[in-house]
């Protein structure tokens, strides 16, 4: 297990360029070229920003520039190393450091220091063809997870990135078989640390990481608000908070799914910004791994959105979610201890880490 | 038929397709998103314009240009359908179901009103 390493994840709109290139190729280029543990490109399906320009896949006029999502992990030495590229690359979007512990390629049994006993988010990565005893490797790593207790798990697809510092990306013709995907999965400290071996003795190649976050809602049932941090640590350093919301594309709020009428009411709040991921295959609470069903045509695919804002904004936020997810969805609530965002002219925060213990 | 007819109906066609993404824009930024206005506005709007064409009774190479070229480019099925689908999708029965009746129902007339117009012009 490598305790110091970073999670670099840059949210942007997928049409921006840096240059004359999609900023999405290039920050990729970047990871691949630095060999990074492991990078994933994702594509959101809603989304506003410091701008609060609403981008969502919901008619297809509007789709045009939807959101996406870059996550690179390795550990502290190699990400600040391209850190600042990065950060240029990206220009007008929002780039955040958190910490996370990374184990590669062998899993053995760990005990979770005290911080991550409360809750613990783990995600597994794995490639797009990886089996698992004729299975998808996804499909067998959500129903361990399901069987064993977990409180949720989301899998979502990958189009671009690094595993185990190799580049593979997502071409229209190919097998992909190794572009990377990822289960995040979140549950209690105990329960993560006696499901790792398993998946070790599961997966061929594994790589997973490790980050400490409380859940706040599970089933619609309100166990604890998010973290009262303040706004910056012992030195000054801003200290920012993320949310994240997993639901399912049949959960219903007023008749339309959630995660879009928490994206319109946080948008109407002021709020900074929020992106929605859809994920193909998952499990929040009870219900058991579902996903979309052949000539089915209402959506089953669970989805992820995801809130980052100062620790004032984010109690305000939270309200907002709390009173929308009163019957489903799974929320919990995270420390970022640096964050960048930018709208043209006016950026702030920055991509240096704020320590603060809780 | 010739090489500037032809020539004619790919720009015709292009400026249709243009005008479409600006209008369909334009009216789904106003209208809001719940419901695809925009495709609705457009299609409305083509049928209209294809009835009065038709009421004009032009010669075959204008009729070519101004039906086939603009209008065809202008008109989306394929939009209309993709969208109902999505709707559906998200289980939005009910403005699915709207959006088919309504774009049918308004074509249709505006169609009928579009020809009335070119008869009597």
């Amino acid at each position: 297990m490598n305790e110091d390493c970073l999670k670099l994840t840059v949210y942007f709109g997928e049409r921006k360029r840096a240059g004359h290139r999609f900023v999405a190729d290039a920050l990729l280029d970047l990871y691949g070229r630095h060999e990074i543990a492991t990078s994933v490109l994702l594509r959101g399906v809603e989304g506003f920003g410091l701008k609060h320009h609403l981008r969502t896949d919901s008619s297809l006029t509007l789709s045009e520039d939807l959101p996406a999502v870059a996550i690179a992990v390795d550990t502290r030495e190699r990400i600040e190393a391209l850190l600042d590229d990065a950060a240029e690359l990206t220009g007008s979007g929002l780039v955040t450091l958190e910490r996370a512990r990374m184990q590669t390629n062998e899993i053995r049994a760990v005990s979770l220091p005290a911080e991550l006993d409360e809750a613990t988010k783990l995600t597994v990565y794995l490639g797009r063809q990886e089996r698992v005893y004729r299975v998808p490797a996804f499909i067998a790593v959500c129903d361990l997870l399901h069987r064993r207790g977990i409180a949720g798990a989301t899998t979502l697809l990958g189009v671009d990135g690094t595993t185990h510092g190799r580049r593979e990306r997502a071409r229209f013709f190919g097998r992909n078989a190794d572009v990377p995907m990822m289960v995040i999965a979140v549950g209690s400290g105990q329960q993560i640390a006696g499901v790792l071996p398993e998946l070790g003795g599961l997966l061929r190649r594994p790589l997973i990481t490790l980050e400490r976050v409380r859940v706040c809602k599970r089933d619609g049932e309100l166990l604890e608000n998010p973290h009262p941090l303040p706004g910056s640590d012992e030195h000054g350093m801003a200290l920012w908070q993320k949310l994240m919301i997993y639901n399912s594309e049949a959960a219903l709020h007023d008749g339309q799914p959630i995660h879009r009428a928490i994206t319109r009411q946080l948008r109407r709040s002021g709020a900074s910004g929020s992106t929605t991921l859809r994920g193909i295959w998952g499990f929040h609470g009870d219900h058991a791994p579902h996903g979309d069903r052949t000539l089915q045509l209402g959506r089953h695919v669970p989805t992820l959105t995801i809130v980052i804002d100062t620790p004032e904004r984010i109690a305000e936020s939270f309200a907002i979610v709390d009173q929308l997810t009163n019957e489903r969805g799974l929320v919990t609530s995270e420390m970022v201890p640096a964050m960048r965002a930018t709208a043209a002219e006016n950026s702030r925060g920055g991509v240096r880490l704020a320590n603060h213990r809780f | 038929m010739n090489a500037v007819v032809w020539a004619g109906v790919i720009l015709i066609g292009g400026c249709g397709s243009v005008l479409r993404f600006v209008v369909d824009g334009a009216v789904g930024a106003r209208l809001g998103r719940e419901f695809p206005f925009g495709t609705l506005a457009v299609n409305v709007s083509g049928a209209m314009i294809l009835g009065l064409i038709t009421g004009l009774a032009l010669g075959s190479d204008e009729a070519l240009l101004a039906g086939t070229a603009a209008v065809g480019s202008y008109t989306t099925f394929s939009t209309w359908m993709l969208e109902t689908q999505r709707l559906a999708e998200e289980r939005q029965n009910r403005s699915a179901t709207l959006n088919v009746v309504v774009s049918l129902v308004l074509g249709v007339a505006a169609a009928a009103l579009g020809r009335l117009i070119g008869v009597h012009v």
